[in-house]
């Protein structure tokens, strides 16, 4: 179940999992603040590395990430920039203020070394962020995730739902599979025979039965949690919130200065003392560099201008 | 005498939705320390009386409750669900819903945890809780590889929790094999002795609770209470068959010996069982009568496998080396724990997993070349939730779906449908919506849906699982009627050993993921090694 899945059910051995789940929960949205904070890739190379290490240091099962990573970034990312290719090539000097022209094809088609700067650095921050993720996911059991959530200051019947959704998923898949093989010997096709329309059309038959049966778990879950107490204080306690040990203080108090220079950084170069461009890149002298209204950049924009 | 810890009096409920109340003139007394059993047909009413108790009734069910229940003395509808959790603790009938957290360790500690109890007190609670249901060992498992039995214990102990003072186990074995079932058995036994507590069972299998001692038995039908007597007068009485009830097989077995039932006492006890003398002398002579033969069975083979062994990716074997053949008509049997590997073979069988060796027949061809769909003409695997293969709203709809799937003509649908619903008693029905009909009846329009490709092979995966003796019997008759008038052939999935004697020719018993045995069931049954 662990290497199927990226989701944890047990805890895992390594000085990471056995972290509270507030610090982790804490440590992940110091770490989510600290990558939205800033577009400068000189910290966020930093952050990527550091959740690298953390991920490398679970010693994950590295198939389902792999997989994940090429689904989502690797695709997403090229097929996303081509088009941000022909659509706005001029995003670069939006962002950095200066200007490289490497090659000029007719009218709006031109690739400046800006563009590729710009691609390189959504790049990163969006690694590091999938890293954070990834690393967060692997760490934590969903009841540590649970609990983390209530003490961050969630109310608990929310965190709830979260570890009841984690609780049926794999309920979920074998029934799905059941109903699934049974539909199969009916004749339903969803082999790769089929077409993949007529596959997906079939899916969505086996959905009916997934739907009702669940629905019909529902009512007795509800009934097992009132008949022990569920909901009859403000607050409640969380068996899975074990004790703190010296690692859970200094990964605290790590993420702590961590929350802070990211507060820092934003007050200090986005707002005293702003760099003039919203992303620094290492060939722009700040005294050339333009400043676009990010605003004035969105494409409708120029209807209002007029 | 002593003060009664939950008492009904002139007590009457009607469920919002319904027309008629559920629950009429209920009058009882249950006294602090007691066993009792509340037994009764489904749709009697008895789960209904227990979340009167817990407290579900009025509080998570709208309704109109008349007269009074009061538990320890304060009146339940003047009360809160909160408070009376308190005193009453509830093990409900499916221990995998039941079961909210994602350890065992969490599990137990759900009530705990609701009481804001610190987390340093919690764990010497749970350790004493998991080692009283004998689940010490696995307080950092997870539920999604725990059996039936240990997710029971589970709840068990996660009720527990509250320190109450009433259990309630609503039907209890009914997800359990007969194994796991005496175990659950004997532990309610243990904390009814060793805790004091009070003690509520609500069932429908009788044999099964009597295996240890219960005080009192209530007897529920039609929302009354008929009888509220020592288990020992209940088995003389008549009772149990007019209330759909299954009496103990030892009984049924007595009277067919022709044995008077006045007058042996422990009669409710097979261990401690008093025989008179004359009882005694009838039934040794019932038990070396002649018995009449078993008709041979000299069909062709319809499936057979042939050292066939199976493993999941990177598992060890579920099955090895497994040899059987079944012949064109037979009944079978296929039992063994969870985990021996039944469901294993018939998933092979219907060509939803291949085997890693050996040769799978049906009708003397290799299946290895068809496709799931072409195994599927041939085997009719019938699930056990119904609910869980129906898709159409229509019952017709429902039994010609594989037909239009494989565009046959609409009159040849309409005629092969309706053939099937007659098979299947449910030609009245057809235009009916499915919600509308009870879970016996959903279960024939499943076996309907399978007779419409016209297998010769059904493979029933529990099909009576949770079902009460008048619906067993129903879906029995049923399945015996597709065996003997259209020559099907049958294989049960089950652990009722019910089923398996009064039912099937043969039993074929996995353990392991080994064939151990292949014979008539009473002498698999008898045959103590395995």
């Amino acid at each position: 179940m662990n290497n199927r899945l990226v989701i944890n059910y047990t805890p895992g051995p390594t000085m990471l999992h056995r972290l509270t789940g507030f610090t982790k929960v804490f440590l992940f949205i110091a770490m989510t603040v600290a990558i939205i904070a800033t577009y400068d890739i000189r910290i966020l190379i930093p952050l990527f590395l550091i959740n690298l290490a953390e991920m490398i240091s679970m010693k994950p099962n590295y198939k389902p990430i792999v997989i994940m990573f090429a689904i989502t970034f690797v695709t997403v990312t090229l097929l996303g920039n081509v088009m941000l290719f022909l659509v706005s090539p001029d995003v670069g000097f939006n962002n950095i203020g200066v200007t490289n022209m490497l090659w000029q094809g007719s009218g709006r088609l031109y690739l400046t070394k800006e563009f590729l700067w710009y691609c390189l650095v959504i790049f990163v921050k969006r690694t590091a962020s999938f890293a954070s993720v990834m690393a967060f996911a692997l760490a934590t059991t969903p009841s540590e995730f649970a609990s983390g959530l209530n003490k961050v200051g969630l109310p608990y019947k929310v965190c709830t739902i979260v570890s009841l959704a984690y609780r049926t998923i794999p309920d979920i898949a074998n029934d799905f599979i059941n109903i699934r093989n049974s539909m199969m010997m009916r004749g339903v096709e969803l082999s790769k025979k089929a077409s993949l329309w007529k596959r997906l059309k079939n899916t969505v038959l086996i959905l009916v039965p997934l739907i009702f049966t669940a629905f019909g778990k529902v009512g007795n879950i509800a009934n097992a949690m009132d008949l022990r107490g569920y909901g009859k204080h403000r607050k409640r306690t969380w068996y899975a919130e074990h004790e703190t040990s010296k690692w859970d203080t200094i990964i605290r108090i790590l993420a702590v200065i961590l929350l802070a220079a990211a507060v820092y950084y934003i007050i200090r170069y986005r707002i005293i003392d702003p760099w003039p461009a919203r992303i620094w890149c290492p060939w722009a002298d700040p005294n050339e560099i333009v400043s676009v209204n990010q605003i004035d950049t969105v494409f409708f924009m120029k209807w209002f201008k007029k | 005498m002593k003060e009664p810890i939950i008492s009904f009096k002139d007590f009457g409920f009607k469920y919002k939705a319904q027309k008629n109340p559920t629950l009429y003139d209920i009058n009882l007394d249950i006294y602090p320390g007691e066993k009792i059993l509340i037994l009764g047909a489904s749709g009697s009413g008895k789960s209904t009386l227990c979340n009167c108790i817990n407290g579900l009734i009025p509080f998570s069910y709208d309704g109109t409750i008349t007269g009074s229940c009061t538990v320890n003395g304060a009146e339940t509808k003047k009360s809160s669900i909160f408070k009376l959790s308190g005193s009453v603790g509830t093990v409900l009938q499916d221990s995998d819903a039941q079961f909210v957290g994602l350890s065992v360790g969490e599990d137990i500690a759900f009530a705990l945890e609701n009481e804001m109890m610190p987390r340093k007190d919690m764990i010497p609670v749970i350790d004493r809780n998991a080692s009283m249901v004998g689940m010490q060992d696995f307080i950092g498992h997870v539920p999604f590889n725990l059996s039936g039995g240990q997710k029971q214990k589970v709840a068990i102990a996660g009720v527990f929790g509250n320190d109450v003072e009433i259990l309630i186990f609503d039907e209890p074995l009914a997800a359990l094999d007969p194994q796991m079932g005496m175990t659950a058995v004997d532990l309610i036994d243990n904390i009814s002795r060793e805790s004091g507590k009070t003690i509520i069972i609500v069932e429908h299998r009788l044999e099964d609770v009597l295996y240890r001692p219960v005080d009192r038995v209530i007897l529920m039908a039609e929302g009354r209470i008929v009888a509220d007597m020592k288990p020992d007068d209940l088995l003389r009485s008549t009772l149990l068959s007019e209330c759909g009830i299954r009496e103990p097989l030892y009984i049924t077995a007595m009277k067919y010996a022709g044995c008077s039932l006045e007058g042996n006492r422990n009669l409710c006890d097979l261990s401690s069982l008093e025989l008179s003398a004359e009882n005694r002398e009838k039934l040794r002579t019932f038990f070396t009568e002649e018995r009449e033969s078993i008709r041979e069975n000299n069909n062709d083979p319809v499936v057979s496998f042939k050292d066939v062994s199976f493993s999941y990716e990177g598992g060890k074997k579920v099955l090895s080396d497994v040899s059987f053949d079944i012949k064109r008509g037979e009944r079978i049997a296929i039992i063994g724990r969870n985990g021996a590997g039944k469901s294993t073979a018939a998933k092979l069988l219907c060509g939803i997993i291949r085997p890693d060796s050996g040769t799978i027949e049906l009708d003397g061809r290799d299946i290895s070349s068809l496709s799931v769909k072409e195994i599927g003409e041939k085997v009719g695997y019938v699930m056990q939730d119904p609910n869980q293969m129906i898709v159409k709203d229509i019952i017709k709809d429902e039994v010609g779906m594989a037909l239009d799937i494989r565009g046959r003509s609409e009159e040849e649908k309409t005629e092969i449908v309706n053939n099937a619903l007659r098979t299947c008693g449910l030609y009245k029905m057809r235009n009916w919506p499915v919600d509308s009909i009870s879970y016996g009846q959903k279960k024939r329009v499943t076996v309907a849906s399978m007779m419409a490709l016209e297998p010769d092979v059904f493979i029933l995966d529990e099909p009576t699982a949770g079902q009460d003796f008048r619906s067993y019997t129903d879906i029995m008759n049923f399945v015996n009627t597709l065996n003997r008038e259209y020559g099907k052939t049958i294989l049960f999935i089950t652990h009722d050993m019910h089923l398996a004697i009064e039912n099937t020719d043969r039993a074929i018993v996995f353990s392991d993921g080994k064939l151990i045995a292949s014979d008539r069931v009473f002498s698999v049954l008898s045959d103590k090694t395995s």
